[in-house]
C-alpha cells in the first residue's frame, strides 16, 4: 500500500498530518456543521483507505451522526469538502453519492415495511435484470445466513434481523464503499460477532466498510483504523491498539 | 395466473351484456366500468406510490371539456377521448414536477385545489365552455362508449396486475414505504412519481371525455364534481389499497350497494353508504383484498407472487458460501396486518 509520495497522485488533497501514498476511497478534509450555536463538527479530517474496514467513536453527543450524515449527503457541511474515489462530493444528493458507488444502511431501520425480504433487495437492483436482481438477492441473503427470511414482511422482524436484511439491501447496489450507521448498537454480541465476521470476508472481497458505532469492544475487534471523535474534533485516528492506549482517549469516553 | 383467467372472464361478460341485459344494466355498468377505470388510475399513484390525494377529478374534468369541445368541433367521439387521455397526461407532466414535492396531505390538499381551480377555469372561460349553462353534445349510441370504457378498464386491470409483479411496481413501493431511504439507495423517486402520476391521469382523461359523450352535456359542477372524486377513493379504500383486486372489489360493491340503496331511502341513502365506508375503515383499515389475504383464505392470490415464483425457480446459484440447510422453515404467507409502527 505505501508508494513513495512522488508517486502519489492525491498528495495535494490529502489533509494535512494525514500518511502519504495510500490509496483513499473516502477523504474527509476540515468539515465543519454547526446547528443553530451548537458546533457539531469543528473541522473534522478522516481518510478511509481503500480496501479497510475504517470506524469512528465518540460518546453521544459527539457529531458521529453528523459526520455520517454529511458523508451520505442527507446533511450539507457548513466548511471543508468531502471526496469520494477523488471527486468532490460535498454537495451531492444522497442518490448522487449512491451511483458512486456508495451503498449505505440506517442507524433506525429503514426497511421497506410492507415488503417482503425478497423485494426490498429486488426494488433497489440497479441495471439488472428480474432474473439477475433475484439471483444476487439469493446469494446474499445465503451469504448473510438469512435465506430463511425472504418472504418474511418487513416489519415482522426483529431489529437485529433488520440490521442484517439492511446490509443485504445496500450490498445489491455492488457498492465499493459501504457506510454502516451503528451496525452494532443495540445487538446481542453473538450476532455482533457474526456480524464482524461477515463484514469481515466482504472486506476481503475487496470491499472498502466505513461505519460510525459506540460499542467500543467490538468496534476495536473489527476496524483497521479507527478515529475517535469527542466535541466534533478528531481526538486520535490509529490502528485499534494505539488508540486504546492513548490517555486523550481515555479521558474523553472512557 | 388466476388474474388473466378473471380478466377473461370478465371480458366475456361484458361482451354478452349488451345482447341479454336490460337498457337499465348497460347503463348501470357503464357507471361502474366508469368508476372502475377511475379507481384503478388512482391506485396507481395513491395505493401503489402511497401519493394519496383528491384530485383526481382534474383530470376527469379536464378530459370531459377537451372532449365534448373537440365533439363539438365535428370530431368522432372516440379520438377525441384519445385526445382528452393525452391532454391529462400532458397536464400530470407539467403538473408532476411542482405538486409532486409535496408529501402526505399537502399533496392531497393542493390536489384537491387543483381540481377546484379546474373548476373555476371551467367556470371563468365561458367564451369557449359556456360556464354554468355547460355543454351540450348530440347523443351517442350507449353501446359503442360501453365497449370503449369495458377495454379501458379491463386494460387497467391488467396493467395493475403486471405493474405489482415488475420492478416498477416495487419501486412505487419504496416510494410509499420510505422515499427518503429509496432515494439514498439508488431509486430515481422523482421521475418514479411523475410517470406513476402520468399513467394514472391517462384513463380519467379519456373516461372524462366518455361520460361527456353518455350525458351529451358537461358543465363544472358535473365535470369537476368532488363526488366523483370521494367515490372513487372509498372504491379504493374499501376494496383494497394498492392491491390488483382491490379497485374492482371496492367498485362492484360500492356501485351495487349504492343503487340498491338509492332506489330504497332515496333519502337516506348517502348517510347509509357513509355508514359502511366508515365500517369498513373501522375493521378492515387496508380493505377488502388486503384483509382477505391476511387470513390466507386459499383463493385469495397472493400479492406480487410473481417474484417470489421467480426466486423459487432461480436455481440456487453456487456461492461456495455457507448455505443454509434445506430444512429452512417454509416461508409462509406475507401477513398484510396494519401496524402500529
Amino acid at each position: 500500500m505505501s508508494a513513495p509520495a512522488i508517486l502519489d497522485p492525491h498528495a495535494d488533497q490529502r489533509p494535512a498530518g494525514v500518511a502519504p501514498g495510500r490509496d483513499d476511497i473516502l477523504v474527509v478534509d476540515g468539515v465543519s456543521k454547526r446547528f443553530g450555536g451548537r458546533v457539531a463538527l469543528d473541522a473534522a479530517s478522516l481518510t478511509v483507505a481503500r480496501g479497510s474496514i475504517t470506524g469512528v467513536i465518540g460518546p453521544n453527543g459527539s457529531g458521529k451522526s453528523t459526520l455520517f450524515n454529511i458523508v451520505a449527503g442527507a446533511l450539507k457541511p457548513d466548511g471543508g469538502a468531502v471526496r469520494i474515489n477523488g471527486r468532490d462530493t460535498t454537495r451531492h444528493s444522497p442518490a448522487q453519492i449512491c451511483r458512486e458507488g456508495v451503498g449505505r444502511t440506517f442507524q433506525i431501520s429503514r426497511l421497506f415495511a410492507e415488503m417482503t425480504v425478497l423485494e426490498n433487495l429486488v426494488a433497489i437492483a440497479h441495471g439488472k435484470s428480474d432474473v439477475q436482481a433475484v439471483e444476487r438477492a439469493r446469494e446474499l441473503l445465503d451469504f448473510l445466513e438469512i435465506t430463511a427470511l425472504r418472504d418474511r414482511w418487513g416489519s415482522e422482524l426483529s431489529y437485529g434481523q433488520r440490521k442484517l436484511v439492511e446490509i443485504a439491501r445496500a450490498l445489491m447496489l455492488e457498492p465499493t464503499l459501504m457506510l454502516l450507521d451503528e451496525p452494532f448498537a443495540g445487538i446481542n454480541p453473538r450476532l455482533q460477532n457474526r456480524i464482524v465476521e461477515h463484514l469481515d470476508t466482504l472486506r476481503r472481497d475487496g470491499l472498502t466498510l466505513f461505519f460510525i458505532d459506540h460499542e467500543m469492544r467490538i468496534v476495536l475487534e473489527v476496524c483497521d483504523e479507527l478515529y475517535v471523535l469527542a466535541e466534533g474534533r478528531v481526538i486520535a485516528r490509529g490502528d485499534p491498539e494505539a488508540v486504546r492506549a492513548d490517555p486523550a482517549v481515555a479521558e474523553a469516553y472512557f | 395466473m388466476r388474474i388473466p383467467l378473471l380478466i377473461l372472464a370478465l371480458g366475456a361478460a361484458l361482451a354478452i351484456l349488451p345482447f341479454v341485459g336490460s337498457e337499465y344494466a348497460l347503463s348501470f355498468t357503464v357507471q361502474l366500468l366508469m368508476f372502475t377505470a377511475l379507481a384503478y388510475s388512482w391506485n396507481i399513484i395513491g395505493g401503489y406510490a402511497g401519493y394519496t390525494h383528491f384530485g383526481q377529478v382534474a383530470f376527469f374534468g379536464l378530459g370531459a371539456y377537451v372532449g365534448a369541445l373537440l365533439i363539438g368541433a365535428g370530431w368522432h367521439w372516440l379520438p377525441a377521448a384519445g385526445a382528452a387521455s393525452l391532454a391529462a397526461v400532458v397536464l400530470a407532466l407539467v403538473l408532476g414536477g411542482a405538486m409532486l414535492r409535496l408529501k402526505g396531505s399537502f399533496f392531497a390538499i393542493g390536489m384537491y385545489g387543483l381540481a377546484r381551480v379546474g373548476e373555476n377555469f371551467a367556470l371563468g372561460f365561458d367564451g369557449i365552455t359556456q360556464g354554468g349553462t355547460g355543454l351540450y353534445l348530440t347523443p351517442a349510441d350507449l353501446k359503442p362508449i360501453y365497449a370503449a370504457l369495458a377495454v379501458i378498464a379491463l386494460a387497467l386491470i391488467y396493467g395493475t396486475h403486471r405493474l405489482d409483479n415488475a420492478r416498477f411496481g416495487l419501486q412505487l413501493l419504496t416510494i410509499r414505504e420510505d422515499e427518503t431511504a429509496a432515494e439514498a439507495l439508488g431509486v430515481r423517486t422523482t421521475r418514479l412519481k411523475i410517470a406513476a402520476f402520468m399513467i394514472s391521469a391517462a384513463a380519467p382523461g379519456a373516461v372524462g371525455a366518455l361520460y361527456a359523450t353518455y350525458l351529451a352535456f358537461i358543465d363544472p359542477a358535473t365535470a369537476f364534481a368532488p363526488m366523483t372524486e370521494l367515490t372513487t377513493i372509498a372504491m379504493v379504500l374499501l376494496g383494497g389499497l394498492g392491491t390488483v383486486l382491490g379497485p374492482l372489489v371496492g367498485a362492484v360493491l360500492l356501485s351495487v350497494v349504492n343503487e340498491l340503496l338509492w332506489s330504497r331511502f332515496p333519502e337516506l341513502y348517502l348517510g347509509l353508504v357513509g355508514v359502511i365506508i366508515l365500517g369498513a375503515v373501522l375493521f378492515m383499515p387496508r380493505g377488502i383484498v388486503n384483509a382477505v389475504a391476511r387470513r390466507r383464505w386459499r383463493w385469495s392470490a397472493a400479492p406480487r407472487a410473481g417474484l417470489r415464483r421467480l426466486a423459487d425457480a432461480v436455481p440456487a446459484a453456487d456461492t461456495g458460501r455457507r448455505a443454509l440447510p434445506e430444512t429452512a422453515p417454509a416461508p409462509r404467507a406475507p401477513d398484510v396486518s396494519v401496524r402500529s409502527t
